[in-house]
């Protein structure tokens, strides 16, 4: 997190499954990078693969 | 003789002009002698005040890198007197009174700055990954910048101040918004950098690095990947930094490397770019000549080959602010990729016919996003 003119930003990981394509948000973990294949797919037998790293913003 | 308020009183009554006139001339007595010495005051004050600030952000930058050391990796012996020591190197650029050569005299210097400070931290730690050693180099070269902001401002007002010259304090007073705007964003790019997590410049190597997905990549130069892929009949050849290291790696070596093996008919360079006031943010623009920053030796190498092979340049950049572009990335920035990787196909599209190959440059630091 970091904080600059009173705002904070959280670091997300969004992810996308080689198999059925199902997309999903996670708070970012310390071994994430983009295009990298995290974990198993929670609908079937596939790999989630890392498509974004992003920070959102919060007042 | 006694003071009578009455009269006095009387007197200003019968004469107010003498009054006004001197109300007046007072102040314009008073500025015509110490009206500089009144400006600098009130300039100083500010001046001081982000002084103080930059100070602060040195501080804590430096002994938030020191923490990390300390709490991250593993070394022979205690790093920090080694580590303080590297926060005051400095770099004398070369003699530009003849400037013939000096691009290659520049690219020899800060290579050997570079080569030499991976060699020293590379030393003092043991089992350093290549990503953390990258990293460990881009949070030195935070600290020192802002060291390096700090004692040139530093420097510039008490010699103001010393020599109660108000000129002197002028260029300051008009540049240290600018330098403020660079050291806020310095001191926030620090938690992203240290969790290898993409910045807003890494936008160009994302966009490269998932065309070069399931593709056999090369090593086109140090710490520079390059595959081969098609694109309606066309070959691409797609050049990046090595990710998810923190570098922006030589992406003007790997042009080289990539034009002795064939010429491409066109290149095409992925980068952020700093807006202009006014503009938004992650707005997309697309352009001529060679995206890409830096001290300027890459690009000359980039503009140098291109002119000799006679290959045309186009660029396409995603503008973000100086903060921006150095801290974590934006979900704004990071929702443009597939737009700007459309923009791209629509540009060879136009650009380019069947059988020609075209190469793609992914411009920036790749750090948190591989290939």
């Amino acid at each position: 997190m970091s904080k600059s003119k009173n705002k904070l930003s959280t670091c997300y990981t969004s992810l996308e499954c080689n198999s059925c394509k199902i997309l999903k948000k996670r708070k970012f973990i310390d071994e994430d990078f983009v295009f990298s294949f995290s974990e198993n797919c929670s609908d079937c037998d596939g790999k989630m693969m890392v498509t974004k790293i992003f920070g959102v913003i919060m007042d | 003789m006694d003071f009578n308020l009455d009269e006095f009183l009387a007197w200003v009554g019968e004469d107010i002009d003498t009054l006004m006139m001197l109300i007046w001339i007072l102040p314009v007595i008073i500025f015509v002698f110490y009206g500089q010495r009144i400006q600098l005051l009130i300039s100083s004050n500010e001046i001081k005040k982000d002084i103080g600030k930059l100070e602060d952000y040195t501080a804590s930058t430096k002994k938030d890198f020191l923490n990390y050391v300390k709490n991250n990796l593993t070394s022979k012996t205690d790093p920090s007197k080694k580590l303080d020591s590297f926060f005051d190197y400095f770099t004398i650029m070369p003699v530009d009174m003849d400037p013939n050569g000096i691009i290659s005299k520049i690219n020899h210097l800060v290579r050997s700055r570079e080569d030499f400070i991976r060699l020293q931290i590379n030393g003092m730690f043991s089992d350093l990954s290549s990503v953390e050693l990258s990293k460990l180099q881009n949070l030195l070269e935070i600290v020192t910048t802002l060291q390096l902001f700090y004692k040139h401002t530093r420097h510039l007002y008490l010699t103001a101040k010393k020599q109660k010259n108000f000129p002197l304090i002028l260029p300051l007073q008009m540049m240290i918004p600018f330098i403020m705007e660079e050291a806020v964003a310095l001191k926030d790019a620090m938690p992203a950098i240290k969790k290898g997590q993409p910045i807003g410049d890494s936008i160009g190597p994302m966009i490269v690095g998932q065309m070069m997905l399931n593709t056999t990549k090369e090593l086109a130069a140090f710490e520079t990947v390059w595959s081969k892929t098609t694109f309606e009949d066309r070959d691409l050849f797609l050049l990046k930094a090595e990710g998810p290291n923190a570098t922006v790696g030589r992406p003007g070596d790997g042009f080289e490397k990539i034009i002795s093996n064939k010429k491409p008919d066109l290149v095409i360079m992925i980068d952020a770019s700093l807006k202009l006031e006014g503009e938004d943010s992650a707005s997309i623009a697309k352009g001529f000549g060679a995206a890409i920053g830096g001290i300027g030796t890459e690009r000359f190498k980039i503009e140098e080959i291109a002119t000799k092979n006679q290959i045309p340049i186009l660029a396409l950049v995603v503008k973000q602010s100086i903060h921006e572009a150095i801290t974590l990335m934006t979900q704004e920035i990071a929702d443009k990729a597939n737009t700007v990787r459309e923009e791209l196909y629509q540009m060879i599209r136009e650009n380019t016919a069947s059988g020609q190959t075209i190469l793609v440059i992914g411009v920036g630091n790749t750090i948190g996003v591989s290939q």
